[in-house]
């Protein structure tokens, strides 16, 4: 049995490397969404910004100074009031900022005002810009609700009175921050290994029925069983080699010149050297390390036993290719990429729920990003069943096809 | 041969070929409907972070505060909950934060008091944690101007450049319809000339003494007769369930049609570069994401720096989006003025055609 199972996935394997259209089948789509994700990530944040500081005043001046250190908001730019119209002409700026001429006078009657002009082309750049520009405001009079106060103010014990009566005590759940980039990936490196495992398996099992080698199998002594595990193992050995040294890469980006954010080289090369595996992340605590080795091998069977599925249901290599890459969809946005299931509407968390991938995403997460392994065991246990689940029926229906011949 | 009857004859197999492969096509209109549910999940999570809400006062600043978060920039959903529920679900991943107003604070407002807020934050996710780290003190200074306190002396004056704001929703729709019609288009049109080779029919077609271009445009216009078709259903969703109208529907409809002929030029040129469908399919996946990211899809590709915004020129969707958008929503997302997006649009789809030809003409000869 041991043989004829190494001997089919010894022969998935040969077939594999053969077919560079089926690696990139699967391999493509993965890698545009990772591709996806690095420019997502130059885009969420920053907004280009012209600042006009007409008042010649200390008090103009400061107000300023307090717009142009928001650096986390804004990528803002001084210019003169005739530039910053070209440049929001142009979609140079997405808004211009305006510290008008009389700003300290006004300032000491309690009516300034800081002119706003805003491209609201779409209401997420714009409520980002209004956001910006309202806590920088609020600086002004109260220092302590821009962006150091609200974490090391009165979170910190230090509570300073402020005219609008109120202070925010922030409290991190977490020391570190998980960047746009590095919480994306995770969903992507799941896309890869569904790409891979569902997509890749599917195609070398529907081409069996097209080439009629499927026929030459039954004939063979070695029986149902050991042709599919042999499947399965020879789509986990491929899905492990192409995945590994991407989930490898993404521990140790930190040290691959130009792929960390420290780096100092420009924020595009960054992207291109890193993405998609751009995890940037400490290699995590013993047990968080199994994990997430557990949930990899788990979702890694799952995919590849739903793709044996396919095969067998569809028999036809476009019809899987299509079939697959849209099942890929799928189970990428309703498992959490680019999203957080947890934040949309209650019918799509049901929904998600029967996606295996959320529990492969969730976990993953859990295992990289939280100090608990919160609801790991749920996920494997879940990405365990589907993958006996769906080996226990393509077994099944592998013997049924082939009695019909 | 006369070209019409080439070019018919060509049109009337291709029709036949796509009615043989009815699975194939609907798969392919499967995959634009789906681009389009997901480019909504995606917007749906763009606002309105899930905030618990645990209100200790029961006075009239402690609610005037929440209406002031509420109302700051579609910024927080907040939930009422009990601090254990929320405690619980905030370690479970299922909210951004939890807002705690204490008990007394309406009081101490009315006296004069600074009163701070404890908000916790599971900053796991750095763009949410941004988005409410700066809508907290804007929900703060919209709640102190409310009430004029003194002391308050800067307000923001906005003028917008737009006489309305767009939703997210709608503005992501539409430049979806330049992704769908780039994957129904581009993999009919692979579909049509790949198959020549995968048949291997092509050297056929060679020795026949029909025009070469009389039997593309046949294959092509029946290629993008049905991912017409299958774009308009799109269309008809976008209209019907978001309630999405376009305010110059005849450019719309010119642009989306001018779409369809690019995209099924370049799938056709696609086709014929790789000879497989199959490769050719998952390349038109992998690529349409990028492409409709770096096209002005989610804002103004130049908001995101230069170098993403030149980049961007070599894509269609790029001028796609562009009109459609300008068609849609009356808003402009490009620099350059909607008629030099639609002349670039037209000379892509002519450079797509030159190219399939040659390069049939080329591989035929083999």
């Amino acid at each position: 049995m041991i043989a004829s199972v190494w001997g089919m996935a010894r022969n998935d394997l040969a077939v594999w490397l053969r077919s560079p259209a089926a690696i990139a089948a699967a391999l493509l789509p993965a890698l545009g969404m990772g591709i996806l994700v690095a420019v997502l990530t130059n885009s969420v944040g920053q907004q280009p910004v012209a600042l006009v500081t007409q008042s010649k005043g200390r008090l103009g001046a400061r107000m300023g100074k307090i717009l142009e250190a928001d650096a986390e908001a804004y990528l803002i730019e001084e210019m003169t009031a005739s530039e910053a119209e070209r440049a929001i002409g142009d979609q140079r700026v997405a808004a211009i900022i305006v510290v008008p001429e009389n700003f300290d006078e006004a300032v000491a009657g309690r009516k300034a005002v800081v002119d706003l002009y805003l491209n609201n082309v779409d209401i997420d750049l714009a409520d980002d810009i209004r956001r910006s520009v309202a806590r920088s405001i609020a600086e002004f009079d109260a220092p302590q609700l821009g962006l150091l106060g609200e974490l090391h103010g009165p979170s910190e014990g230090i509570l300073l009175p402020n005219p609008y009566r109120v202070a925010v005590a922030e409290h991190n759940m977490r020391a570190t921050n998980v960047s746009f980039l590095q919480y994306q990936v995770i969903p992507i490196v799941v896309l890869v290994i569904v790409s891979i495992g569902l997509l890749g398996t599917a195609l070398l099992t529907a081409r069996d029925f097209e080439r009629g080698t499927a026929k030459l199998m039954i004939l063979s002594p070695a029986g149902r069983l050991p042709l599919v595990v042999g499947r399965s193992l020879g789509g986990s050995l491929i899905t492990i080699a192409l995945v590994a040294p991407l989930v490898g890469l993404g521990f140790v980006t930190h040290y691959i010149p130009y792929c960390a954010d420290t780096s100092g080289a420009p924020r595009w090369v960054t992207i291109l050297f890193s993405a998609p595996c751009a995890w940037t992340l400490s290699v995590p605590f013993w047990s968080h390390a199994v994990a997430l080795i557990a949930l990899l091998a788990a979702v890694t069977l799952t995919t590849v036993g739903m793709g044996i599925l396919l095969g067998i249901a569809v028999r036809d290599e476009k019809l899987v290719t299509m079939i697959g890459l849209n099942a890929a969809v799928y189970l990428f946005f309703l498992g959490g990429g680019f999203t957080t299931v947890a934040f949309l509407p209650e019918w799509i968390q049901t929904a998600s729920r029967f996606v295996p991938t959320s529990y492969a995403i969730e976990g993953l997460r859990q295992a990289l990003f939280y100090p608990d392994l919160v609801g790991f065991g749920t996920d494997l246990a879940v990405l365990s069943a589907c993958a006996v689940l769906s080996l226990a029926l393509a077994s099944g229906m592998l013997a049924r096809a082939w009695r019909k011949g | 041969m006369i070209w019409t009857r080439a070019f018919f004859a060509s049109a009337t197999l291709e029709l036949a070929h796509l009615k043989s492969n009815r699975a194939f096509v609907a798969l392919t209109a499967l995959a634009a409907v789906s681009f389009l549910v997901m480019v909504r999940l995606f917007g749906l999570t763009g606002s309105r972070a899930p905030m618990a809400l645990i209100n200790d006062d029961r006075g009239t600043y402690s609610q005037g505060l929440i209406d002031a978060l509420l109302a700051a920039h579609h910024s927080f959903a907040l939930k009422n909950m009990s601090e254990e529920d929320a405690a619980k679900a905030l370690g479970a991943g299922r909210l951004v934060g939890i807002i705690k107003i204490p008990a007394g604070f309406s009081k101490n407002v009315e006296r004069g008091k600074t009163i701070p807020i404890d908000v916790q934050i599971d900053n796991v996710n750095v763009d949410l944690t941004n988005d409410v780290q700066r809508a907290l003190p804007a929900a703060i200074l919209a709640f102190g101007h409310r009430y004029n306190f003194p002391g308050a002396r800067v307000q923001v004056a906005e003028h917008d450049v737009l006489s309305h704001d767009t939703n997210y929703i709608p503005y992501l729709v539409v430049s979806a319809l330049a992704l769908d019609a780039m994957v129904i288009a581009g993999i009919l049109g692979a579909l049509a000339t790949a198959r020549e080779f995968e048949r291997k029919t092509i050297k056929l077609l060679r020795l026949s003494p029909a025009s070469t271009g009389a039997v593309l445009a046949g294959k092509l216009i029946v290629a993008a007769a049905v991912a017409g078709t299958a774009l308009a259903i799109t269309v008809l969703a976008i209209v019907l369930i978001y309630g999405v109208v376009p305010v110059a529907p005849w450019m719309a409809l010119l642009t989306l049609g001018g779409c369809v002929a690019i995209f099924t030029c370049f799938g056709a040129w696609l086709g014929v570069q790789l000879q497989r469908t199959l490769a050719a399919v998952p390349l038109l996946f992998g690529l349409v994401m990028p492409l409709y990211v770096d096209s002005g899809a989610l804002e103004p590709t130049r908001f995101d720096g230069e170098w993403i915004w030149r980049i961007a020129h070599l894509s269609p969707i790029y001028y796609a989006v562009g009109v459609l958008e300008w068609a849609y929503h009356g808003i402009r997302v490009t620099p350059e003025p909607v008629y030099v997006d639609l002349l670039a649009l037209a000379a892509m789809a002519l450079v797509s055609v030159a190219l399939t030809l040659g390069r049939l003409r080329k591989r035929g000869a083999q």
